[in-house]
């Protein structure tokens, strides 16, 4: 996805500088060639006007690179609760993981589950014998355990 | 109503689900109990499937870091373990003192608040793993940054010595210190809290009681203050106490979903455990497993409780005598509702079970003794149907 936007917003960028350097070509030229013919003050403002074509890609150029951002956003977070909440109870980490498999970094998960796990009240000695029966039972037997 | 809930007959899948709510609902000992039977976890067929499915632990310190920046009661042993293994690299890896006046603060910021986030969690680990050196250089260098003084570093060297001490004198001990603190200044709201846990973990739960409801007083907003309270009141069966609690709980967070759901189990609990008024309060648990719902789209928790309420008003009462009570108090809906709710709540559990066990990437957050929990009680409900 990432590069399809990288690439239409390089493109649209592109065509911009291309616009750019047209418009200055075409003026340039213009007050030269002007200045040479010294006509009348008519064909003066006629010669100041861009032609229709670089004016199109100017605008197509703008517009891509607005396309090119666009599809390059993120994707939305839901802004119902419920939805929120629900993507955090179904997805859990995995639904908040960017492309390089990352958990991005402000992701708490269910930012009410201090209430039932409650740091300030956590019973330490009981934590480590749970710990110790969950090695005993060979629970650690997919990893190494340090002594 | 009867406290005992086996009215279905001596089927041992049934006698099975219904010793676990009568003990306790909470889905934590539903773990413990599905664990320790290892029976249990071989009829769940994939649950070797969902252990494998679930995403690689990933050792990179960046994904390991957003997991230390929350408190890790609740990170299952294997994630404890493989956060503490990771200890001595990330002590290594920080610098051991960070001076204000250094030349590459020009550049970048000395130290940042998750930095200190990350030793505390860290240290919290460690202690639960047993690796007690890291621990206290976590420990040590806090001290270095904060001062000793600090409170909620004293709250952390208690913890520390509480974790390190063997014998009940050692804990007395450290009882005593916080006391002694606390004479100093009680404002201390962490010791506070630490002396209530330790009275809890002596098995002196009437005192941590006491003690509780007195800094109750003191700071009534306190929202992880009143859940503990109303954990210690249910743990001594006293339901009335623990849904009081609940409820001031949910005046300060009112959109917390797990807590509307540990409210509607408590009451499940209060309504099985044979006190009066059971018919209240099956109505009102069922209504709180709604509005858990109702925060949360897919909670299976919430989903499961609505299963059991409504199977047991369903099973319970006939509805004449439901009528006749419902003047005074708000009466459950009527059964063509409650049915409804049933055949809801199995569809949804039926469709969450399904999904997660075949390893959907959107539906792999769920927590898999809750899965099972689940699954069991949908077997149990089939088993029902088809005898």
């Amino acid at each position: 996805m990432t590069w399809i936007s990288k690439s239409v917003t390089g493109l649209g960028l592109l065509f911009l500088a291309h616009a750019c350097y047209s418009a200055y070509e075409h003026s340039a030229l213009h007050s030269t060639s002007t200045a040479a013919l010294s006509t009348t003050s008519h064909i003066a403002t006629a010669a100041s006007s861009l032609p229709i074509d670089i004016s199109i890609e100017t605008l197509v150029a703008v517009f891509t690179v607005c396309l090119g951002l666009v599809l390059g956003t993120p994707e939305l977070r839901p802004i119902q609760w419920r939805v929120w909440a629900g993507k955090i109870e179904r997805e859990g980490e995995a639904g908040y993981t960017n492309i390089d498999g990352q958990v991005d970094k402000d992701y708490v998960g269910n930012p009410f589950r201090v209430l039932e796990s409650r740091p300030g009240f956590v019973d330490i000695r009981k934590q480590r014998k749970e710990f110790a029966a969950w090695v005993r039972e060979g629970g650690g037997s997919d990893a190494t355990i340090k002594s | 109503m009867e406290g005992s809930p086996t009215k279905e007959g001596p089927t041992s899948v049934a006698s099975a689900k219904s010793s676990v709510p009568s003990s306790s609902l909470s889905f934590r000992n539903m773990h413990r109990v599905f664990t320790a039977s290892r029976t249990a976890l071989k009829s769940f067929s994939s649950y070797a499937d969902l252990i494998r499915s679930s995403p690689p632990p990933s050792s990179s310190f960046y994904a390991m870091t957003s997991s230390l920046l929350h408190p890790p009661a609740h990170l299952p042993p294997t994630v404890a373990l493989q956060l503490s293994q990771q200890a001595p690299i990330l002590l290594q890896s920080t610098p051991s003192s960070i001076s204000p006046y250094s030349l590459s603060s020009l550049w970048s910021a000395a130290e940042s608040p998750e930095l200190w986030m990350t030793y505390e969690n860290l240290m919290l680990s460690c202690l639960r793993t047993g690796d007690e050196e890291s621990a206290h250089l976590c420990l040590e260098r806090l001290t270095a940054r904060f001062g000793a003084e600090n409170e909620r570093l004293m709250a952390l060297r208690g913890l520390f010595q509480e974790a390190i001490s063997d014998d009940d004198a050692a804990l007395k001990q450290v009882l005593e210190e916080y006391e002694a603190i606390l004479k100093k200044d009680s404002s201390n709201i962490p010791v506070t809290k630490r002396r209530i846990a330790l009275l809890k973990s002596l098995k002196k739960t009437p005192e941590a009681i006491t003690a509780l409801n007195q800094f109750l007083d003191s700071s009534p907003t306190d929202a992880e203050a009143w859940a503990e309270l109303a954990d210690l009141y249910a743990s001594q069966g006293m339901y009335q106490q623990s849904i009081f609690g609940l409820e001031e709980v949910l005046l300060i967070t009112p959109y917390a979903w797990n807590i509307h759901a540990r409210l509607g189990e408590i009451l499940y609990m209060a309504a099985i455990s044979g006190e009066a008024g059971a018919e209240k309060y099956l109505a009102e648990s069922l209504r709180r497993f709604c509005r858990s719902i109702e925060l949360c789209d897919d909670y299976l928790r919430g989903y499961y409780g609505l299963k059991l309420t409504t199977g047991r008003l369903l099973t319970g009462v006939p509805q004449a005598s439901r009528q006749a009570k419902s003047d005074s108090v708000l009466a459950a809906p009527d059964s063509k509702t409650v049915e409804r709710l049933n055949e809801t709540a199995t569809a949804k559990l039926t469709e969450i079970v399904r999904l997660s066990t075949r390893g959907d990437a959107a539906w792999g957050g769920y927590d898999k003794a809750e899965l099972i929990a689940a699954k069991a009680l949908l077997d149990t409900d089939t088993v029902k149907t088809t005898r």
